[in-house]
Formats: structure tokens, sequence, C-alpha cells
């Protein structure tokens, strides 16, 4: 079920961000203050620089499909973070807390992701949580 | 005479083994400091000692017909930021660095390459790479063709490792954005300020744009048990639209 509320954490100190994907642009086209959280089901998982993407259907209350791109750091940064290539696959269910773009359209950049074991991902050395919870 | 021939053919039948027209590099003598392995930015966290942390860059000094320029593009840049708008650069389209960015990418390591007679520099992001040598002089600046990298050649000054570069293209861009002529030239002296923390005090001359060169260091802590992942840029769904501002491009279902 569709699960995407704006939580405003208007708290500057709760959205600081890292520094990786720096190594390509500036985070400028997200909004980096509100933070939103989708529910969905992973279309494909792409562990590609210069950034890896999820890709996932996240379907609203009256279960209509949006479709989302969610841009992560690269696969250095992601392994520095606990993540592997092979912890996302199609079909899977998540939940991603993402810093949506700033022109409305369905995409973001990753904040956090619970994945469908239990396990919290951040986005990168630094980002919260640093490091991967052990699995439930 | 039948020992120079003698020679002659030993050194013949060397390369025929090889294969090679040149003898093999030799390795790093042992008293030499072997910089050898990956080293990642050494950055002010909680584990970081701040004496280790690089000092304050200098001051940044343009000829004024330059500094007009560079200040009114970093203004222009801050207030598309402001608007939420992220302006462009090369690398966003996956166009590497090239010298000297390319020695402080964001949280990427770089990897050092050390023999007799060459350092190599590879680094992780773009998967860039530096060839200096250390047995050769530095060529006329016009003899070198500019590129991201230019010629580097090095030499040891006691335990600290000087390299000196030329021949970097006007289109790279440059350190805080800066611009700079055909003629800049980049000095660096490397040197372990412990074991395990090495500093590139970096140095930037441009008679043409810079009325005082630029300096600042980049510190980096060895990685040992670290393995540089590959960085092919083969899915960069980042472009500029026509203001020059970054779009990301969505998929589909």
């Amino acid at each position: 079920m569709l699960s995407c509320r704006c939580l405003a954490l208007l708290a500057a100190g709760a959205v600081a961000l890292p520094s990786p994907a720096l190594a390509h642009h500036s985070f400028a086209m997200f909004d980096t203050v509100n933070k939103v959280t989708i529910t969905g089901t992973v279309t494909t998982f792409e562990w590609t620089n210069p950034h890896a993407y999820i890709e996932i259907d996240v379907p609203d209350a009256h279960g209509t499909v949006k479709h989302w791109s969610i841009e992560l750091g690269s696969p250095s940064i992601l392994l520095q973070s606990g993540w592997k290539y092979t912890m996302l696959k199609s079909g899977d269910r998540v939940t991603l807390l993402v810093n949506p773009l700033r022109n409305g359209q369905p995409g973001g950049m990753l904040v956090q992701a619970t994945l469908s074991d239990g396990r919290v991902l951040g986005n990168g050395p630094g980002a919260a949580p640093a490091q991967a919870t052990p699995p439930r | 005479m039948k020992r120079g021939v003698a020679l002659a053919c030993a050194v013949a039948a060397l390369f025929s083994i090889t294969g090679d027209a040149r003898p093999a590099d030799p390795p790093v003598p042992a008293a030499q400091l072997d910089l050898t392995g990956v080293w990642g930015p050494y950055r002010a966290e909680r584990e970081s000692d701040p004496a280790l942390l690089p000092p304050p860059a200098g001051p940044v000094v343009l000829k004024p017909e330059y500094a007009k320029q560079w200040e009114a593009r970093r203004a222009a840049e801050a207030d598309a930021i402001r608007r939420g708008e992220s302006p462009g650069s090369p690398a966003t389209l996956c166009v590497p660095y090239g010298m000297p960015r390319m020695m402080s990418v964001a949280i990427y390591p770089v990897e050092i390459i050390q023999t007799a007679k060459r350092i190599t520099i590879v680094t992780e992001a773009f998967s860039e790479v530096r060839r200096v040598y250390l047995d050769r002089p530095q060529a006329r600046i016009e003899d070198v063709p500019p590129g991201y990298y230019g010629r580097s050649v090095g030499h040891w000054d006691g335990k600290a490792l000087v390299v000196d570069t030329i021949g970097i293209k006007t289109t790279v861009v440059g350190y805080q954005n800066l611009p700079h002529s055909d003629q800049m030239h980049i000095v660096e002296r490397f040197h372990l300020v412990t074991p395990d923390v090495l500093h590139d005090d970096i140095l930037i001359e441009d008679p043409i744009v810079l009325e005082r060169p630029v300096t600042y260091t980049v510190a980096y802590r060895r990685m040992p048990a670290y393995e540089m992942v590959e960085f092919v840029c083969d899915n960069n769904r980042e472009y500029l639209d026509q203001t020059g501002a970054v779009r990301m491009r969505l998929h589909d279902r």
C-alpha cells in the first residue's frame, strides 16, 4: 500500500548529508530539507556509476501505481556504508526515505533504505545510519 | 671488444626473452620512502587528529581581469544553488577532473604505485591515471600537448617526493573552479606526516591568471586493506538543461 508522507523535517542538523555524490554533481536539485517515505516494490537495482539507482513501483491508497527513480551514491560510496550489489532485486518490497526532486517529478535521492528483512542502510559514510543494522 | 660483443648479446637475449625493447623498471630501493598503496582522504572526523589535518589553504589572488570573471561566476552559481538549481560542470557529464582536482574528489581514494623510475597515481573516481617520471627532465611547456594530466616529472628531496606538472589544457576546471592559462605550473610535495598519513602540498603558479601562487594541502590516510573499486561511468542519468542546470533523467516502469 502506498506510504508517501512528507515528514517535513525542518531541523537543519537532521538533514546533514554526506558529500559522496559531490564527485559528480551538487545536490541542489533535491529538496534536502524535506523527506518523503515511499514503500513499494523494486523493479530494478542498478549497481552502476556514477550513481546506483533503485527503480521502484509505489502504489497509492487507491492502488494506483506511480513509478519512482531513486538515486544513490556510487558503488564505492555504498560499499563503504555496508551495501552489497545483491541486497536488492526485482520484486523486493522496501521502504525508502528520500529527498525528493524539487521539480515534483517522482524521483529523489536516497537518505535511508529499510529492506524487506529489516536491515536499514544509509547512503554513504556519515549518513544515518552509518552502518547496516544486522538482520532480524 | 669481445667483452663488448658478449654484453650486447646478453642484452639482446634479455630483450628477446621479455619481448620488450627496454629493461624492466627496477623495484624501489629498500632505503627509499615507499608510497605504494591506497590512500583515502584524511578528513575532520571524530577519530581524526586535528594536528594531521591539512593546514588552511592560502589565499586566492587572481589578476584583476580574471578575478572579476571568477567572482561573477561564483556569485551566479551561489544564486543558482539558492534557487534549487544544481550548476553543472564537466564532471556532471562524466568528463574526468584532470589535474589538480583529481587529487581530492569527495571521499574517493587514490592508489599510488611506486617503482624506482616512476610513480603512477590512479584515482578511484573516474579511474584517472597520472604518471610521474623520476628519471627524466621536464619538457618545455610548448612541447607538451595540453591534456587532463599534462606531463609530470618528480624527484626525491630527502623524504619528500617533489612533482612538477605542466601541460594542463585550459578547459580543465581548476581548483575552486579557478581559470588557468596554458602556462599553469603545478608543484607538489608529497611527504608523510606520520607513517600512515600523507600530505600533498600543492602549489599552483600561473603568470597569466594568478597574481601570486595558490597553495593548499590534500591529506590522505593509508588504507592497507582497501581494494580499489572500478568506476566506469556507464549509467549517467544527469544532464544539463538549456540553462545549464543539472537535471535527473527518470525511468518509466
